[in-house]
C-alpha cells in the first residue's frame, strides 16, 4: 500500500483555512449588518474550526492509501465516510494528471482516473509528486491498453 | 445522396420554428405582439431555413455523420459500435405532417449525441433500421440469437398475434414479445404516482388565476374550498386554526389535481405500448398523443430493474425496466420501460430469462440495520417534534405534543426499509433489492461492473456495518442512484467485493473466448 506524499495535508489544511476564512468573513459580515455576535464567540468559532481542519487534514493523511493489484487499483480514503474503491484496470477509460495552483507551489499533482461509471465517475489521487504521478499515469495506461475488453459500454 | 437526404429532412421546419417564435412572443406585453410577432416570425423562419440549409447527416459504411450550425459549425462521426440506442418521436403536429425527431444516443456526454429533426416518418425508420442493420453487421461476431433459446410457450401476448409463429431471423419485421393492454395500462396509470406532475396544477392555477381577477397570492378558490369544513373567509388577520384547515385542504386539492394529471400523463405516454424484439435488439414504441418508439441493443444494456410500488405489490404487478448507458426520452436517462407494468410473477420470469439469472434467494442485511434505522427515523421523529417546540414559540400554536404522534411511526417504519432489502451473489449477476416506496430489484451482471467500493460511515464502523456499491456505465444512476446493498457486515462486503472483482475478471475471459452474450433478446 501506498501512502501519499506528506506534503499533501499542508494542501489539505491551507483547502480548510480558506473556508475557515470564509466563515469568519460572513460571522463579521453578520455582526455589522443583523445582530451582534461577540468578538469572542467569532474567534472561538474560527479557531474551532481551524483546529478541526488541521485534525482532518492529518487524519485524512493517515488513512489514505492505494494500491496497484493484479486487475485493479486499489483506493482506501475518507475520515467521516471510510470507503475502499476498486478500479478494475479494463474499465478505465483515460487517466489525467491534473495540478491546481496550491498543488503547484507545493510540487504536488493529482492523477485523475475516469471510467464509464457515472458516479464516482472520476477518481483522483491526490498529493504525489509529479514524477510519481507521471509515472502512475503511465503504469495505469499501459495495464489498460493490456486489459483492455473488446466492447467497453 | 446527402442531398437527397437533405430534402426529405424537415422541409416543415421553417414552420414549426415559426409556431415556437410565436408562442414564446405570446408572453410580452400584449401591445408587443403586433410588432414582435412578425419580427419573431421572420427571424424564427429565417432561422429555420438557415437551420435548414446547412444541416446535413448521411448513414455511411462505419459511422452516421452529423454537420450541423448556423453559426457555429459541427460535424460529428458516430461509430455504429457506440451507439447505445435510437429513439424516434413524434408530437401531434408532427404525425399530422408525417414527419418525425430521430435521436442517437451514444454513452459519451451528457446529451443526445445526434438529433435529427423532422425527417419524414419513412426515413426515420429507414434510418433506424439501417443504423440497426449496420451495427449489427459491425459487431464482430455475434453469437446466433436463436441458438440455444427453448421456443418459449408464450402466454404472455395475445394467442391472435400472428407475428409470433414466423419469426424473422434478419429482424425486418419486429417479433413481438409485450403489449401492454388496456387494464393493465389503467393500472398503471392509477398506482404510480409522477412526482413532476405535481407542478401541472400549479402551473394551472398560474394561468388561471393571471387571467381572470388578481387575488394576490392566493387564489379565491383555495378559501372558497375550504370554508365548508370551518376555513376563514379572508386571509386577513386569520387565527392559526383556520389557517390550517386552508392548507390542508389546500394540499388535499393539490394532490389530487397532482395524482390525475399523473395518471393522464401515464396514459398519454404509455399507450398503445409495444415491445418487440427484430434481430438483436429491442424495438418499442408507445404514446397517445405524441408517439416515441426506438431500439435498443440487447448487447448495450447494463442491468435490468424490476420496480414495484406498495400499492402494485398488493394487487401483484409489477415494471420491468432495462437500462443502457445512453438517454433516453424520459427524463433525461435511459431508463426504458420494457414491461411498464404486467403480473408480478411474468415480471420476474422476464427478468431471469432476459438476464440469464438464477431465481434468486435474497438474503437480508442484519438485525443490526434495523436498528440504525430505528435510531435514524427516531431522529427524524426528534427534529419535527423540537420543529413543533419552536413554532409555539413564534405563534399561538400550543399544543406541540400532539405532534409526537409521528414517534409511532418509526418502529413500522424502520421495520419496512428493513425487509424489503435484500441482496443475491448470483453465478454471473449481483441482485440487490431495496426500497418500500418505490422497491427495485436489480439484476446486474458482474460483465458490467466498472467500479466496486465499500463504504463505512463512522456510525456504520461502530456496528461493523458497511454498504457496498456497485457501479456500472447505466446512465440511470443519476436519477435512481447507484445499486448499493445497505447495512450488511463488514465481512460479509469485504467478500462481495471480493467476488465482484473475480467473477468481472473470470466473465471478461469467458466473453473473450466465446464472445457470447448472456442477455437473451427474447425473454418472454
Amino acid at each position: 500500500m501506498e501512502s501519499l506524499h506528506p506534503r499533501i495535508r499542508l494542501l489539505w489544511i491551507a483547502r480548510g483555512a480558506l473556508a475557515a476564512v470564509v466563515l469568519a468573513v460572513a460571522l463579521v459580515v453578520l455582526d455589522q449588518w443583523r445582530l451582534t455576535v461577540p468578538t469572542v464567540a467569532i474567534g472561538v468559532v474560527v479557531a474551532l474550526a481551524l483546529v478541526l481542519v488541521v485534525a482532518y487534514a492529518v487524519r485524512l493523511y493517515q488513512v489514505w492509501r492505494f494500491e496497484l493489484q493484479d486487475d485493479a487499483l486499489y483506493l482506501e480514503r475518507g475520515v467521516v465516510t471510510f470507503v475502499e474503491t476498486a478500479v478494475p484496470f479494463v474499465r478505465v477509460q483515460h487517466v489525467d494528471t491534473q495540478f491546481g495552483p496550491i498543488e503547484r507551489v507545493l510540487g504536488l499533482s493529482s492523477v485523475v482516473v475516469y471510467t464509464a461509471g457515472s458516479r464516482n465517475a472520476d477518481v483522483r489521487i491526490p498529493g504525489l509528486t509529479p514524477d510519481r504521478a507521471r509515472s502512475l499515469q503511465e503504469t495505469l495506461r499501459e495495464l489498460a491498453v493490456e486489459s483492455e475488453a473488446e466492447d467497453a459500454v | 445522396m446527402l442531398a437527397l437526404q437533405r430534402g426529405v429532412t424537415g422541409f416543415s421546419m421553417p414552420f414549426f420554428f415559426v409556431m415556437i417564435s410565436a408562442s414564446v412572443v405570446d408572453f410580452v406585453a400584449i401591445d408587443w405582439i403586433f410588432w414582435l410577432a412578425p419580427i419573431g416570425f421572420v427571424a424564427g423562419a429565417g432561422y429555420g431555413i438557415a437551420y435548414y440549409y446547412r444541416f446535413g447527416y448521411a448513414v455511411t459504411a462505419d459511422t452516421v455523420d452529423v454537420s450541423s450550425g448556423v453559426f457555429s459549425r459541427r460535424s460529428r462521426e458516430i461509430p455504429y459500435r457506440r451507439i447505445q440506442n435510437v429513439d424516434v418521436s413524434q408530437g401531434l403536429l408532427q404525425r399530422v405532417l408525417g414527419v418525425a425527431v430521430v435521436s442517437i444516443e451514444t454513452a459519451g456526454g451528457g446529451d443526445t449525441e445526434a438529433t435529427l429533426h423532422f425527417v419524414s416518418e419513412d426515413e426515420a425508420e429507414r434510418i433506424r433500421s439501417e443504423i440497426r442493420r449496420l451495427t449489427a453487421s459491425t459487431a464482430a461476431s455475434t453469437a446466433d440469437p436463436d441458438a440455444d433459446r427453448p421456443e418459449s410457450a408464450d402466454e404472455s401476448t395475445s394467442p391472435s398475434d400472428p407475428t409470433r409463429r414466423d419469426r424473422p431471423e434478419d429482424g425486418a419485421t419486429p417479433t413481438q414479445l409485450f403489449e401492454l393492454e388496456v387494464e393493465e395500462l389503467l393500472l398503471y396509470a392509477l398506482s404510480s404516482f409522477r412526482w413532476g406532475a405535481a407542478v401541472f396544477p400549479l402551473v394551472l392555477v398560474v394561468f388561471l388565476t393571471g387571467s381572470d381577477s388578481g387575488t394576490g397570492l392566493v387564489p379565491a378558490f383555495v378559501i372558497d374550498a375550504a370554508r365548508p369544513f370551518g376555513g376563514p373567509a379572508t386571509l386577513e388577520g386569520v387565527a392559526i386554526g383556520p389557517l390550517l384547515v386552508v392548507i390542508a385542504v389546500s394540499l388535499v386539492q393539490w394532490s389530487v389535481f397532482t395524482y390525475v394529471s399523473s395518471a393522464i400523463y401515464t396514459v398519454a405516454n404509455y399507450y398503445g405500448f409495444r415491445l418487440g424484439r427484430a434481430g438483436e435488439d429491442f424495438v418499442y414504441e408507445r404514446g397517445l398523443v405524441q408517439r416515441y418508439s426506438g431500439s435498443i441493443p440487447v448487447e448495450k444494456v447494463q442491468s435490468v430493474s424490476v420496480t414495484e410500488n406498495p400499492v402494485q405489490r398488493l394487487v401483484g404487478y409489477a415494471g420491468l425496466w432495462v437500462e443502457t448507458a445512453g438517454y433516453g426520452p424520459d427524463s433525461g436517462s435511459s431508463n426504458q420501460s420494457a414491461v411498464p407494468l404486467a403480473g408480478t410473477d411474468r415480471v420476474y420470469r422476464f427478468a431471469e430469462n432476459l438476464t440469464g439469472v438464477e431465481t434468486p434467494e435474497f438474503r437480508s442485511p442484519p438485525r443490526l440495520a434495523r436498528r440504525r434505522y430505528l435510531v435514524r427515523y427516531s431522529i427524524v421523529a426528534a427534529v419535527i417534534v423540537a420543529a413543533a417546540v419552536g413554532l409555539t414559540q413564534v405563534s399561538t400554536f400550543e399544543r406541540w405534543y400532539l405532534t409526537a404522534v409521528v414517534f409511532v411511526a418509526v418502529p413500522p417504519a424502520a421495520h419496512l426499509k428493513y425487509v424489503n432489502m435484500g441482496y443475491f451473489v448470483g453465478d454471473d449477476h449481483l441482485v440487490i433489492r431495496s426500497g418500500f416506496w418505490n422497491r427495485r430489484t436489480t439484476v446486474i451482471p458482474y460483465y458490467r461492473i466498472q467500479t466496486i467500493s465499500t463504504r463505512r460511515s463512522i456510525f456504520q464502523r461502530r456496528l461493523e456495518l458497511a454498504s457496498l456499491t456497485v457501479d456500472t456505465a447505466s446512465s440511470r444512476t443519476f436519477a435512481w442512484g447507484t445499486p448499493t446493498i445497505y447495512d450488511i457486515d463488514l465481512e460479509t462486503a469485504r467478500e462481495i467485493h471480493g467476488t465482484g472483482r473475480e467473477r468481472l475478471q473470470s466473465a471478461l475471459r469467458e466473453r473473450a473466448r466465446t464472445d457470447d452474450l448472456d442477455l437473451s433478446v427474447d425473454f418472454t
